[in-house]
Formats: C-alpha cells, sequence, structure tokens
C-alpha cells in the first residue's frame, strides 16, 4: 500500500525504529550534519596514516554520541573488506608492489569518508533532515532531497533483489560478466531496465503517499514543525 | 517527446534518486587510478537517463544542481565550490539539445555526440581550476585537452546504453 511509505507501518532503514520517531542522537541535527561534513572533507584531506587512524577514532565517537547500533558499523566494514580487495587488485596491477599503500591509504580514505554520512543518516529522522534542508531550499526541493536520501537504501534493496532473481533466471550480470562484451545486453535488459521501472515505481507510490497527506495543499510549510514530533517536556509528569 | 512545463513530484523524486545516485557513485569510484575523466562514465548516463524519462525541459539541471549541491556539501573533488560547475554544465548541454532535438535519445550517434559534448564541459572546468591556481597558459591548455578526452571517452562509452533501456522503457509504456 503506497501510503504506508509515511505511515507507522512503514520503518525507516534504521534497526526497526520508526520513520517518524525523533532523532535519539545526543547531539542537535544542525551540529550532526556539521560534525558529518567536517568528517568526510577531514577523510579527505588528510594523508598520513596516524592522522587517518585519529579520524577513525573520532568517527567511532561519533557513533557512540549518535547512538548508532553496531549493526551498520558491521556493514559498513564488511563493504570495507570488499572494497579494499578490489582496490588492492587494481593497484597492484596497475602499480605492482608499490600499489599496495596506496591502495590500503585510499580505500580507508573512501570509508571514513563514507561513514560520517551513513552514521548521519542513520541517527536522524526524516522529518528532522527535511526541516534542515528546509531552511536553505526551496518547500519541494527540500522535501525531493530529504526523500530520495532516505529511500535510496530501500531502494538499493530492492535493485539487490532484482541482481539475484535475475542471476537465478540465467541471466549473465555476474561481476565477471562485466568484461564480457556480448553480456552485455543483459546488463540493460535484466538489470537497468527493471531498476529504472522500479525507481519510477517508487518516486510515484512516494508521490502519491505524500499526495494522500496533503503534500503541496499549503504553499510554503511541506514538513511538520519540530516540536510537533517531539514530547513536551512540560506535559510529562 | 513532449516536453511538459510543469514539474510534477513523482518526476521530481526520480530526478532526486538519479542524482543521489551520481554521488553515491561519485564517492564509491574516488579510486585515484590516475585516470581521468571516469566519473563521467555515470554522470553522464544518469543525466541522460533522467532527461530521458521525465518530459520537463530541465529536468537533468535539475538532477545536476542537486547532485552539485550534495557533492559540494560532502567536500566531492578538488575544486570546491567549482564542484557544482562540473555537474552543472554537462547537465546544462543534455537539457539544451533535448530543446533543440527533442528525438535524440532514439539515436545512438546522437546520443554518443551529445554525450560527448556535455562530457567535453571538462575541459573548462579544468582550464578555469588551472588557471586560478596559477598555471601557464600552454599547461593549462595541455591538461585541459587530456582531462576532456578521458571524460569524452567515458562519456561516450556510459551513454550508449541510454538509447537501449529508453526504447524498452517506452515499448513497456512506463515513460
Amino acid at each position: 500500500m503506497p501510503v504506508g511509505y509515511f505511515g507507522n507501518s512503514f520503518r525507516d532503514q534504521r534497526d526497526g525504529r520508526s520513520a517518524r520517531t525523533p532523532s535519539a542522537s545526543r547531539l542537535p541535527v544542525w551540529a550532526s550534519l556539521g560534525l558529518s561534513l567536517l568528517l568526510a572533507c577531514l577523510a579527505v584531506a588528510l594523508r598520513a596514516p596516524w592522522t587517518l587512524a585519529a579520524l577513525a577514532g573520532v568517527n567511532l565517537l561519533y557513533l557512540v554520541l549518535c547512538r548508532v547500533g553496531c549493526g551498520l558499523l558491521r556493514k559498513a566494514m564488511r563493504g570495507l573488506v570488499w572494497q579494499t580487495a578490489i582496490l588492492l587488485g587494481l593497484h597492484c596491477l596497475r602499480f605492482g608492489a608499490e600499489g599496495v599503500y596506496p591502495a590500503l591509504r585510499v580505500s580507508s580514505q573512501l570509508f571514513l569518508a563514507f561513514l560520517p554520512g551513513m552514521i548521519f543518516l542513520a541517527s536522524t529522522g526524516r522529518s528532522e533532515l527535511v526541516r534542515l534542508a528546509s531552511g536553505v531550499l526551496p518547500p519541494t526541493g527540500a522535501f525531493v532531497l530529504g526523500a530520495s536520501l532516505h529511500f535510496v537504501p530501500l531502494l538499493v534493496r530492492e535493485v539487490k533483489g532484482i541482481y539475484h532473481a535475475q542471476v537465478l533466471r540465467g541471466a549473465r550480470i555476474l561481476p565477471i560478466d562485466i568484461f564480457k562484451p556480448w553480456c552485455w545486453p543483459d546488463w540493460v535488459g535484466c538489470l537497468i531496465v527493471p531498476s529504472t521501472v522500479q525507481a519510477l515505481a517508487m518516486a510515484g507510490e512516494i508521490a502519491m503517499a505524500a499526495r494522500a497527506r496533503d503534500f503541496g495543499a499549503c504553499r510554503h510549510r511541506t514538513c511538520w514543525p519540530g516540536n510537533a514530533l517531539r514530547p513536551d517536556p512540560e506535559r510529562e509528569p | 517527446m513532449i516536453s511538459e512545463k510543469r514539474l510534477t513530484l513523482r518526476d521530481s523524486l526520480f530526478i532526486g534518486f538519479c542524482a543521489v545516485f551520481i554521488v553515491i557513485f561519485r564517492m564509491a569510484f574516488r579510486w585515484h587510478l590516475g585516470i581521468s575523466g571516469h566519473s563521467m562514465f555515470y554522470t553522464i548516463s544518469l543525466l541522460l537517463l533522467a532527461r530521458g524519462c521525465v518530459s520537463f525541459p530541465w529536468s537533468a539541471t535539475f538532477a545536476g544542481a542537486l547532485s552539485g549541491g550534495m557533492a559540494l556539501m560532502l567536500g566531492l573533488g578538488k575544486g570546491g565550490p567549482l564542484i557544482l560547475a562540473k555537474f552543472l554544465f554537462p547537465a546544462l548541454v543534455v537539457d539544451l539539445a533535448a530543446l533543440i532535438c527533442p528525438l535524440f535519445f532514439g539515436s545512438y550517434l546522437a546520443v554518443a555526440l551529445v554525450a560527448a559534448l556535455a562530457a567535453a564541459t571538462k575541459f573548462f572546468n579544468t582550464a578555469l581550476m588551472d588557471w586560478l591556481v596559477g598555471m601557464e597558459t600552454v599547461m593549462i591548455l595541455q591538461h585541459a585537452l587530456i582531462e576532456a578526452a578521458g571524460a569524452v571517452f567515458f562519456g561516450v562509452a556510459g551513454s550508449l546504453f541510454v538509447p537501449a533501456v529508453l526504447r524498452k522503457l517506452k515499448a513497456r509504456g512506463v515513460i
């Protein structure tokens, strides 16, 4: 049911926490965003191994402050292992043994550039993100940005499902097949086209769900004000 | 393709997905292998897909602006605020081409030509960046040409699947 995208039945991408639940982070959203951007920029700018190690420590502290579970870290580490293996292979092919250190450095830099953004997205509620973006973007633009960022993990899961189903059907879209030009039509017909259809369908369902909740009825306000979702301290016993 | 003046919420969300994927790919493929212009492979293909699937005349520019803004916030690229131009210039070329010849998405040759023109805008970005850091004119031209040649190669390679995808989507009545 499309409207479920914005209802309580839809669980956000974070460990079963409802999408409408405000952030559990100890940091305010704007501070969390600023810290996340700073850490991502530092990961790109820093080169020395000890600075990267220190940055990894700061990232762990950020993870604890944002109260994100270890599941996210485990998922990120799995990606790191794959990425390091690919980069080591590519760098060794191009530079020989001298490519080992740059490959490890680039891989850890990429990991540290990705991790703060993942923590920020996992620890911030969708409505909070949209409210934050509303300050700098037009209302529709803020909603589009917030919704796109939050539904991309779901879309990636759907694309993975399509990929596995097509592999089971015998489509020649395994990673090795990317180097075989005669398999490229399978990539287009069995993966890219269904994934584009899925993205269009998901966009249509999100738009329908938003309209069902009067999105666009008021020209300027497109998200609930911040205190509507937060418990009122005066009402609490 | 009939162009609509108004951008619907569904179309803008699809464009948003394209923009997010451009940034994700750009982050994921920062492999520092010394291969110039490889980011144009997915940038051009996703910009073409955003314009081809949506009838709004400036949809590629919208996708470029969104992805450029996100890349700017994430500190991607070496040019600081100039990173916005890296996404906006190719997107403008795609949109202008679609305005001039709306049916170009059906032809492999026309799509490759538009992709080459869009990717070649990297010449101006690189030249501007080099000029700002104070390089000599000859060096600027050489460097910008090398970068643009790589970008054109990867941009054209990435664009070649777009006509097939759009044809299949049209045949199934999705767009």
